[in-house]
Order: C-alpha cells, then sequence, then structure tokens
C-alpha cells in the first residue's frame, strides 16, 4: 500500500511550521509517524503537503523544574517512558505509556501526536484527562489553551482548527499522597484498548477517574470521584463511574476495571 | 538396516544461516530488468454487474490497463479439483479477471501495470468502472447456489437411531479465518518470446500446482512454463492455488511483452486471499445405554464464496469424512454442501477440514457424556477404534494408531493441572473449565520423487519434488539420506523449487511431506547404495573414489514413491479460566499429544506442533474475518484482525507417541497439522466445562463470554 | 529530492520522493533486502531495523525523514566473514525460525532489547511482553523466547 503523491517541507522553526500549515488547508503535520503514516500508506489521508515537525528540538523538552510537568508535543512516547521525573512525579503516565502500542512504536511515537490523533482507544489522551491536563496550541495568527474536556470533541477530532499545532501540554503537579493505577482490556497485548481506566486518589483530597471507551472520548467519572471523596469504596465509586453506559457488556467492563483499579490505589 | 545417530536426532536447520543473515531471497527480492509493476482494480460491492470500465487515457508511469476483455480470448477460469466423489461445479470456476460480474468486495476487475507499485496504485484510482448492484448472499444455508456436495456413509443409519437409548445432538459453526502468513502472496512474470518460455517466480507452497494452475489457465503446455519458488514466507494453504492476481500478471506480461511484478500487500492479503473454515454442521449421535455409539449423521453446509478456485472444494470434505473422528461408529450418513455466498472463497487453512470435523465431534461427543451421565473420558475410551487397519463408515482407511495410549499420556501430563468448574469469589471471581479432545487426521497421500546423483567430489546432490516454506525439507532430508548412505550429513545438498530442474510431484500441503517426498529421498539413496555396492563389490562403499574412478558416469538414481493416505492422531487436553468480570478468557495451560509416526527430526517437529496450536489459539481467542450486512469486509488490517503475539501464548506441554505407518519406509506420518486440530476442540471443550455446559462458537471473545456468564447466571442453560 | 542514508556504518545516497518510504528505500535502492515488510501499518514488525541503537518501524518513516541518519539493519549483526552472532546462533539452536520472513524483525527487536538491558537479568515474562510487537505465524514464539533467553546471558 503506497501514499498517494504529496509534496515534503521539513519544518526549519515553529513559526516556520505554522506558517505552511496556515497557507495550505490540506496540509498534515507529520510528527512520530505512527498513526499518520499508516493512514498514509492505506489513502485513507492524502494530503497536499506533510509538514514534518521532526526537526524542531523546541518541541521537544520533557521538563518538571517549575513544579508541572511540561511535556513538548515531540516528547517521544519512549523519552517519557524512560524518564525519572515523570516517574516520580507523574507515575500515572509511565503506567499509561507501557500499554501503547510496542517498543518500536514509542521509539518514534510522540505524546503531542497521541494527543492530537484523538483515537478512542488510545492510551495518553485518557491519562492526560485524569491529570487535568492543559493542552497548549499556537497557530500562525495566535495561541490558546484548552482542557482535555475542550479539546477532545469525537472520535479523531480535537478542537484543532486548520493550521493549528499542539505544541505543548502542562499537567499539574498532583498532591504528594496521591496513588495511581491504569487498568485496560485490550484484545491482544499492545492492541488498542477496548476499554480502559485512569485512576488518581489521594484519598479525603483528590480523586480522578477518567475512562476509555465508555464514549468516543475521554470521560471524566464525576460522580465517582465526588463519591469517593465521601468515603466510598471501590465498588461502589466503579458502579457511579459506569453509570451511564448503554450496552451491558461495556459498562461491566468498565465498572469491573475501575473497580480493579480503585482496588490497586486504595491497597 | 540399524537405525543411526540421525534418524530422530532433534539437529539444529543448518538452512538457517543464510536466513539469520539476511542471505535470503522471497518473491518481493527478485529483480528482473526492465520490471513492472502491477496493482490491481477491485471490486468495491459484494455482488453486482459491471456495466462499464474506461481507462484513463495516460497516467504518470502508466503501461497499460488490462481488463477480462483484453485478455479474454488468452485465458481460462481456473480449474478446480474434485475429491473423490464429490459433485463440483466447474461453471463457477474462478475467472482471471472480473467479465461481467463482481462476487465479492476485492475481487480484481483490471490489472494496472506501471513503473512504480506507487505509480500503478495511482493509475487505478482513475481507472472509472460502473456497477449495478445486486442483493448479497452471506448465510451458507440461505445461499440456494450449490457449488459442490458430497454424500457418504455406511450401515443402518436408521435402525442405529431407532435402537438408541440416547440421541444427543448439536449444531456448530466455525466462522471464516485468514490465514495471514507473514509473507503475502506475490510474484514476477516473465516471457522471452525468443524461445517462447514464460518464467515466474510464486510464493508458493511447491512449483507442481502453481505450474499445472496456470498451464491451465494460460492454456500452454508445461514445458513452455518455467515455475520458480524462491524462499517463501509462510503459506499455511493459502498458496496452494495461485492467485487470480498472479495469473492476470503472467497473461499481462505475455500481452505486454515486459516482466511484470505484483507483491500483494496486507490490506489485499486479508481481504482477498482466500480464507479458511466458514463450515456450518448439525450433528446427532446415536448411543446404546452403556455409551456405545451406533450411529451418527452430519449435515454440513460450507460458506465457499462467489467462485470456486482450485483447492476450494477439499476442506468440507475433508470435515465430511474425518466426522467420524477416533470412534468406532459403525452406521453414519454425513452429506456436506458447498454454498455460493458472496464473499471471497474459501480454501485450505492450516487444519483444512480436520480442526473442522475434530471441533464437531468432540463438543458432541461431550455433550452426549453429559447427557448418559458418563465421563466424558470413559465414554471416549469405550468407543475408541482399537484394530487397524480401520475403515470408516465415511470411507477413510485409518492405516495405525493408538488412541488410547495418546489419550493415557495426556491425562498424565495434565494431572497436575487445572481442575473442572471451580468458581472462587474474593479476589478475581473466576470460573475455570477443563476440556479434552482427540483428533485423527489424513496426512500423506498422492506421490513426489526425487533424484539423486554422486558429485564429482564424493558428495551428494538431491532433487527433491517437494519445497519447503519453512518446515526444513534440508535438514529433515539431508538427515533421511545421510541415514540411508552411511554419511555424514554435511555431504548431502538438497535442491527444491524450480520446475526446469525439479523432478515432477503433487505438492506441499497436508502434512505429507516426510511421508512421501521424504520416502521418495530414501528409496532413491538405497538405490543409489544398492547401485555402488554393485559396482565397486563392496558393502562399505567409498564414495570419493567411486567418484573419481566412474568419471562422468557417475551413479543416479531417481525414485517415485506413492501411497494411500496415512493417518495421524492425537489427544489434547486444556485448562482455561474465564475473568467473571470482563469475560476474558485465558488458557492456563495446553497439553499436547501427537502420534506423527516415526519423527525424524523432533525439534523441527515440535515447531510444528507448537505453531500450529498458537494458530489454533489465534481462532479461539480473537481470529474471525468479518463481513458487514452488506458484505464488506471489516477485518483489513492487522488492527483488526488481531494475531496472537508471544504474550498471549500459554504454557504448553507436548508428548510423543509414535506408531509408525506401514505404508512408507520411513513409518512417517504427518506432524505439520496436528496442533492445528488437536487445540481447537480442547479449548472448545474447555470452554463450554467453564460455562457449566453452554456453548459458543469461537472465536471465544470476552463479551461473548461475559454474555454468555451473565445472561445465563447458573450457566446450565443452551 | 536526494538523501543520504547511513546503514550499517556506509551512506546510501540516491534520489526519492517524498512518499518513498524507508523500508522501500532500505530493501530497493540500498539493496539490502534481509529487511521485509509484511503490513506496511506498523503491526507486524517485521520492517523493524535500529535508528541510533533503538528499535523502529522501517515501514512509518518516510525516507527523506532518514536523511542524515544512522540505521543498522539484520545484514550488520553477523561478523565480517559471515559469523553468526551469540544472538543469531541461540536462534537457529532453539529452532526460532521457520519461515524466517519475520527473523530480521525479531532479531532486531531483541538485539536492541538485551543491549538496554545490560545490567538486570531478564525473565520471560518480560522477554514476551517486549517481543509482543513482532508477529510470527509460524512458530508460536516458543524458540523465539528461548533464543532470547539464552542469548541474554551472552550481552
Amino acid at each position: 500500500m503506497k501514499p498517494a503523491p504529496f509534496r515534503y517541507e521539513a519544518a526549519r522553526s515553529l513559526s516556520g511550521a505554522l506558517e505552511l500549515l496556515a497557507g495550505d488547508q490540506d496540509a498534515r503535520a507529520l510528527a512520530g509517524g505512527q498513526s499518520l503514516v499508516p493512514m498514509l500508506n492505506f489513502r485513507l489521508a492524502w494530503p497536499e503537503l506533510i509538514v514534518d515537525l521532526n526537526p524542531l528540538a523546541e518541541l521537544a523538552h520533557l521538563d518538571a523544574s517549575g513544579g508541572d510537568l511540561r511535556i513538548g508535543a515531540l516528547t517521544r512516547q519512549a523519552t517519557l517512558q524512560r524518564s525519572d521525573v515523570v516517574a516520580a512525579g507523574w507515575p500515572l503516565l509511565i503506567q499509561a505509556v507501557a500499554h501503547v502500542g510496542h517498543a518500536a512504536i514509542r521509539t518514534r511515537g510522540t505524546v503531542g501526536g497521541s494527543v492530537a490523533h484523538a483515537d478512542p482507544a488510545a492510551e495518553l489522551p485518557v491519562a492526560l484527562t485524569a491529570l487535568d491536563a492543559r493542552f497548549h496550541l499556537r497557530s500562525r495568527d495566535g495561541a490558546r489553551s484548552l482542557s482535555a474536556g475542550e479539546l477532545f470533541q469525537g472520535a479523531l477530532t480535537t478542537a484543532l482548527e486548520p493550521g493549528e499545532l499542539l505544541v505543548e501540554i502542562e499537567v499539574p503537579a498532583s498532591p504528594p499522597a496521591a496513588r495511581t493505577a491504569f487498568l485496560e482490556h485490550a484484545r491482544t497485548h499492545g492492541d488498542f484498548a477496548v476499554a480502559g481506566v485512569a485512576v488518581i486518589l489521594a484519598p479525603g483530597e483528590h480523586a480522578a477517574i477518567a475512562l476509555l471507551g465508555a464514549d468516543a472520548v475521554p470521560v471524566r467519572a464525576a460522580a465517582a470521584e465526588q463519591a469517593l471523596l465521601n468515603g466510598a469504596g471501590p465498588g461502589e465509586a466503579a458502579r457511579l463511574a459506569a453509570a451511564g453506559i448503554a450496552d451491558d457488556y461495556r459498562r461491566a467492563l468498565l465498572t469491573t476495571l475501575s473497580e480493579r483499579a480503585l482496588d490497586q490505589v486504595m491497597a | 538396516m540399524t537405525r543411526s545417530e540421525l534418524i530422530g536426532a532433534p539437529l539444529p536447520r543448518r538452512e538457517d544461516a543464510r536466513v539469520l543473515r539476511g542471505e535470503t531471497r522471497y518473491v518481493d527480492d527478485v529483480v528482473v530488468p526492465g520490471m513492472a509493476h502491477a496493482a490491481f482494480v477491485r471490486s468495491p460491492h459484494a455482488h453486482a454487474g459491471i456495466t462499464s470500465i474506461s481507462v484513463p487515457q495516460d497516467a504518470e508511469g502508466l503501461i497499460a490497463v488490462v481488463t477480462a476483455a483484453d485478455i479474454g480470448a488468452a485465458v481460462r477460469a481456473f480449474p478446480v479439483m474434485e475429491p473423490d466423489d464429490m459433485e463440483v461445479n466447474h461453471a463457477e470456476a474462478h475467472p482471471v479477471l472480473a467479465a461481467g460480474e463482481v462476487r465479492y468486495a476485492g475481487q480484481p476487475v483490471a490489472a494496472v501495470i506501471a513503473r512504480t507499485r506507487a505509480l500503478a496504485e495511482d493509475a487505478a484510482e482513475l481507472v472509472d468502472v460502473q456497477y449495478d448492484e445486486r442483493p448479497a448472499v452471506l448465510a451458507p444455508r440461505e445461499s440456494g447456489v450449490v457449488l459442490t456436495r458430497w454424500s457418504g456413509g455406511a450401515g443402518d443409519v436408521d435402525a442405529a437411531f431407532a435402537a438408541a437409548a440416547h440421541v444427543v445432538s448439536g449444531s456448530y459453526a466455525l466462522p471464516r479465518l485468514i490465514a495471514a502468513p507473514m509473507e503475502t502472496r506475490g510474484c514476477v512474470a516473465a516471457y522471452e518470446p525468443v524461445d517462447d518460455c514464460l518464467t515466474v517466480w510464486c510464493s508458493a507452497q511447491d512449483i507442481h500446482r502453481p505450474l499445472a494452475q496456470l498451464s491451465h489457465i494460460l492454456d500452454r503446455p508445461p514445458a513452455g512454463i518455467r515455475l520458480i519458488v524462491p524462499d517463501v514466507g509462510g503459506a499455511f494453504g493459502s498458496k496452494g492455488v495461485i492467485a487470480p492476481e498472479i495469473a492476470a500478471v503472467a497473461a499481462s506480461a505475455m500481452r505486454l511483452g515486459i516482466p511484470v511484478k505484483w507483491t500483494e500487500d496486507r490490506l489485499e492479503n486479508l481481504v482477498g486471499g482466500t480464507q479458511g473454515r466458514g463450515i456450518e454442521g448439525d450433528l446427532q449421535l446415536a448411543l446404546a445405554a452403556d455409551g456405545r455409539m451406533l450411529g451418527l449423521r452430519a449435515r454440513l453446509w460450507a460458506d465457499l464464496g462467489g467462485y470456486l478456485l482450485t483447492t476450494t472444494p477439499i476442506p468440507p470434505h475433508t470435515a465430511a469424512t474425518l466426522i467420524t473422528g477416533v470412534y468406532d461408529i459403525a452406521a453414519a450418513a454425513v452429506t456436506v454442501v458447498g454454498a455460493l455466498t458472496h464473499k471471497v472463497p474459501t480454501g485450505p487453512y492450516r487444519g483444512a477440514g480436520r480442526p473442522d470435523a475434530a471441533y464437531m465431534v468432540e463438543a458432541l461427543v461431550d455433550e452426549a457424556a453429559r447427557r448418559t451421565g458418563i465421563h466424558r473420558v470413559e465414554l471416549r475410551r469405550r468407543n475408541l477404534i482399537r484394530s487397524f487397519p480401520h475403515r470408516t463408515a465415511t470411507g477413510l482407511e485409518y492405516d495405525s494408531g493408538d488412541y488410547e495410549r495418546c489419550l493415557d499420556l495426556a491425562l498424565e501430563l495434565a494431572a497436575d493441572g487445572g481442575r473442572a468448574r471451580d468458581r472462587d469469589g474474593g479476589d478475581g471471581d473466576v470460573v475455570r473449565g477443563r476440556g479434552i479432545a482427540l483428533y485423527v487426521e489424513r496426512a500423506g497421500g498422492g506421490w513426489e520423487s526425487a533424484e539423486i546423483e554422486l558429485g564429482p567430489g564424493g558428495t551428494f546432490a538431491i532433487a527433491s519434488s517437494s519445497s519447503p516454506h519453512g518446515q526444513g525439507h534440508d535438514i529433515t532430508f539431508a538427515q533421511i539420506a545421510a541415514d540411508r548412505l552411511g554419511v555424514p550429513i554435511q555431504d548431502i545438498e538438497l535442491h527444491f523449487g524450480d520446475s526446469a530442474t525439479s523432478p515432477p510431484g503433487v505438492g506441499t500441503f497436508g502434512s505429507r511431506s516426510v511421508a512421501m517426498a521424504g520416502s521418495a529421498v530414501a528409496i532413491a539413496a538405497d538405490d543409489l547404495l544398492a547401485q555402488a555396492r554393485a559396482r565397486t563389490g563392496a558393502a562399505i562403499v567409498d564414495w570419493q573414489r567411486l567418484a573419481e574412478v566412474a568419471g562422468p558416469d557417475r551413479p543416479r538414481a531417481a525414485a517415485r514413491f506413492q501411497s494411500a493416505n496415512v493417518f495421524s492422531s492425537g489427544a489434547y487436553v486444556a485448562t482455561v479460566r474465564i475473568d467473571c468480570g470482563t469475560g476474558e478468557l485465558t488458557v492456563e495451560r495446553l497439553i499436547a499429544v501427537d502420534d506423527a509416526g516415526t519423527l525424524i527430526n523432533p525439534l523441527l517437529v515440535h515447531g510444528q506442533v507448537i505453531g500450529g496450536a498458537v494458530q489454533a489459539l489465534g481462532e479461539c481467542l480473537t481470529e474471525e474475518a468479518v463481513y458487514d450486512d452488506g458484505g464488506q469486509p471489516r477485518t483489513g488490517s492487522f488492527l483488526d484482525y488481531s494475531l496472537l503475539t508471544a504474550a498471549e501464548v500459554p504454557p504448553i506441554v507436548t508428548g510423543e507417541v509414535q506408531t509408525p505407518s506401514p505404508f512408507n519406509p520411513l513409518g512417517a506420518k504427518g506432524a505439520g497439522e496436528g496442533g492445528a486440530v488437536g487445540t481447537l476442540p480442547a479449548v472448545a471443550n474447555a470452554v463450554t466445562d467453564a460455562l457449566g455446559g453452554r456453548r459458543v462458537e469461537p472465536p471465544f471473545t470476552s463479551d461473548k463470554l461475559w454474555r454468555a456468564l451473565h445472561d445465563d447466571p447458573r450457566g446450565d442453560g443452551r | 529530492m536526494t538523501v543520504r542514508i547511513e546503514i550499517n556504518g556506509r551512506v546510501y545516497e540516491d534520489e526519492v520522493e517524498p512518499r518513498t518510504l524507508l523500508s522501500d528505500f532500505i530493501r530497493h535502492q540500498a539493496g539490502l533486502t534481509g529487511t521485509h515488510v509484511g503490513c506496511e501499518h506498523g503491526v507486524c514488525g517485521a520492517c523493524t531495523v535500529q535508528l541510533d541503537g533503538e528499535p523502529m518501524r522501517s515501514c512509518l518513516m518516510l525516507a527523506v525523514q532518514a536523511d542524515g541518519r544512522s540505521l543498522r539493519t539484520v545484514e550488520d549483526l553477523a561478523g565480517p566473514g559471515g559469523e553468526l552472532s551469540a544472538l543469531q546462533q541461540a536462534f537457529t539452536e532453539h529452532h526460532a525460525l521457520q519461515c524466517g520472513f519475520c527473523t530480521a524483525g525479531f532479531l532486531m527487536t531483541a538485539d536492541a532489547l538485551l543491549r538496554r538491558r545490560r545490567v538486570e537479568p531478564i525473565g520471560e515474562a518480560e522477554i514476551r511482553e517486549e517481543l509482543a510487537g513482532n508477529l510470527c505465524r509460524c512458530t508460536g514464539y516458543e524458540g523465539i523466547v528461548a533464543a532470547v533467553r539464552a542469548a541474554a546471558a551472552e550481552y
């Protein structure tokens, strides 16, 4: 399966990349390529122009010096996985990224790419949703920041406008007492998740539950989070988290996964 | 003749070194100067008439667009095999390119030849085909169009059922599967007018069948085609018939006078490659009060697809003839109907009808155990065939076997495994089950040949009619020849895979290569040794001296070996657990006992058993070729058709029983498919056990199992 | 456009289209056919090569992106006289290949894994997880896992 023809430009600067993307309605940004290139190969996408962001070292930072974690959009998933800083302060990301494809995918795949692609079965969008991440976007004409709820709009659909790039993901620090878990159910190891859950819990202080597979976008289970803070146990919170899901099996699956994840962080 | 250290020696394959260094040559590595590349325009509809085809006047790199109209007079439709006594509707043979009608989504309509594959795909998008859509039939029982039919049986079945204390019924369905070898199909075709020779490099299981198929399709004598099988990256039955695209490429190469390469891409392979299984059955078993099986009725429906390819009729026929399994059932009536459906044609895939039969009969026997109250192992023991040769009610003659020994060994190996039905609360609510299955399968048969000659240096060159695609023919046949000749194995060189130099044969499929081609090698070697002994007058031959002395008149021998089918068998035990919260199935342990007769190289046999078993585990856990209601294939990528990885494979414990076959000098049977045949019914029976007797069809996906557990919480519904 | 890509220590320079996949460049333009193509969507792993020592799907990178970069393919594993490396030797001893089509991808994945994991011993479960990104349809993986386990001692 060979791609349809396209022009290629390697970005020399962020502003240069934004200029190229603004100028051509039929341009696509290329980051890790692990999602875009298969689509090109299957001819499910046939852009006129590919703007290669990989030369932009300025987008590949991974920095927690300011207390929050700042992930440059071009940070490789493998880099995230191996970061001691992330492991210390944001272990949920380490837990989630281990489920992203396989080592060879993570060598090239980027955190920003996974987020911008917004596959409903992807792990990083769910983990970042649980972490209350903020997503910083740039276009030729300006900048804006969105929450996860604002960014993820549907299957493979985000609020990114044509010509707009995700440049950085900002993840606030979690309470020191927080424990995290990420569980998913997939057909085979490394396969896209059928369902999953990301959980952060600092008892009495902070609770976050984000569901993968409840909808076409990551979903925060607000009622369940509140119940946990009010002292609910794993079973009750899990039932609340999945309550709105119509399909019996999917609801049971997410209830089970949520309960097991909560068991882990409350053990 | 005493057995040397070579027969039964688990020698590593000497042919591995060049593979490990990346020095192989698969068909996509073949380069012919001036070669062009093919892509295909394919039907988007499951069933439609073609009203018009317009081709672009020009496109970058485009050489030609070839349709049925262009090659119509030069090609015939595919030849179709006729298994014994099976009615086959040859009129529905697959055409090379669609002419007037398409019967499955993905069917090739036009070949687009261009300078590069990418340019060919670009040009293919510019070909405009107009269709009038027609209704698509997807279920074989609803088809109404019969492509193949077979009935068989013996004994008074009505009397058996009338006399029965118990009659047990079951309905079964196996979905279609995709072979998905890591190397897709492909060819390079080059025509040389000077000597009127068409050369085709083909990723295929053997040279003989592609050669015969092309010869028939192109209406060209076999001598006018040179068929070369280079390194091949797996097949599992799916390369036993050439793809229609290969015939189209060969015809195009001749028509255009340019060499043409077609490398199937993975989308084409998952959508357009022949699929396996796709069979349903209604079975009934009549038993006496003591559990003796008196009679079996079976009606099978095969989902054959839109046309017959050469090998399409075979698997359902095999399933029908093996339906009585390892049991001594005197009366049986079996029919199988192969129906037309608007999907890609089916064909042999690892097991090719054998797993289908084992799945159905072994599930039915377990059901009989539940009904009669006789333990499932005991019920089997009471009915095993114990004397050989044994002629089945379906007309097969089993040569030898010891089914009870397989069963006993499997149970012994399983002794410290899981327990039946165990619902434990607390940490992970799970149910467990254990399943047992016995199988017998048809192997060997037909004929193969070998030629051996003494080389100038006192070493040996053997040309075998059989060619490998991963099985290890080189080391295995070298072991056989070295053993027969009493020489070091490094003195034996094997050659395969070129119709210009290989002796004639039948093909590599159906677990037959050691029994048939290996025996031909053995006989040829024996003949050579006899000649050499006669010439030298010595029992122990100095081969180097003989070669020097003989000059150009060095001894050579040829052998053609033919025999009836031989029958491998085995007993498998699976323990499984199902997570009640997610429905997830985990196979905890698999015991695999196989009887493949004499084993030449146990290291390779073990690899075949594990490989086959893991394919069957895929069939149990994830694999299914899916079509939507409109006949559109939904499993066109590896993200949709999910293959098992190393992380999903459970511990597999193997054991061997060896009951030699009396039908060949090696005593060999077939080891290539047992893993795929025994694993499916064992795991299926274990799942049914875990569900308390409720059956679901494979693949045993989480959602199916969860619903089975929760729709019927007591687990004893049906 | 012209690219210069270093593969196994040698620089290959040639013209490519933007859409030329790295896997096709390696195989058809550099002539290194030991790397195979099984799916062109990053799942099967047959095309795995090493980029700066890390395993990577060559079917998911454009050749132009590899301009000026350094790759390693299966042809680089054996010694100068063709001597099999410890990992390759383990593969044949443990019958880790049948048709051989997936083998190069497994070798490059396993080699990268074992070099990174030099210090701590690696157990079977972890090996299976790390190899789960490479599909094999022939062997059922048992021989491959055994080979990687055996070779780990040599890294």
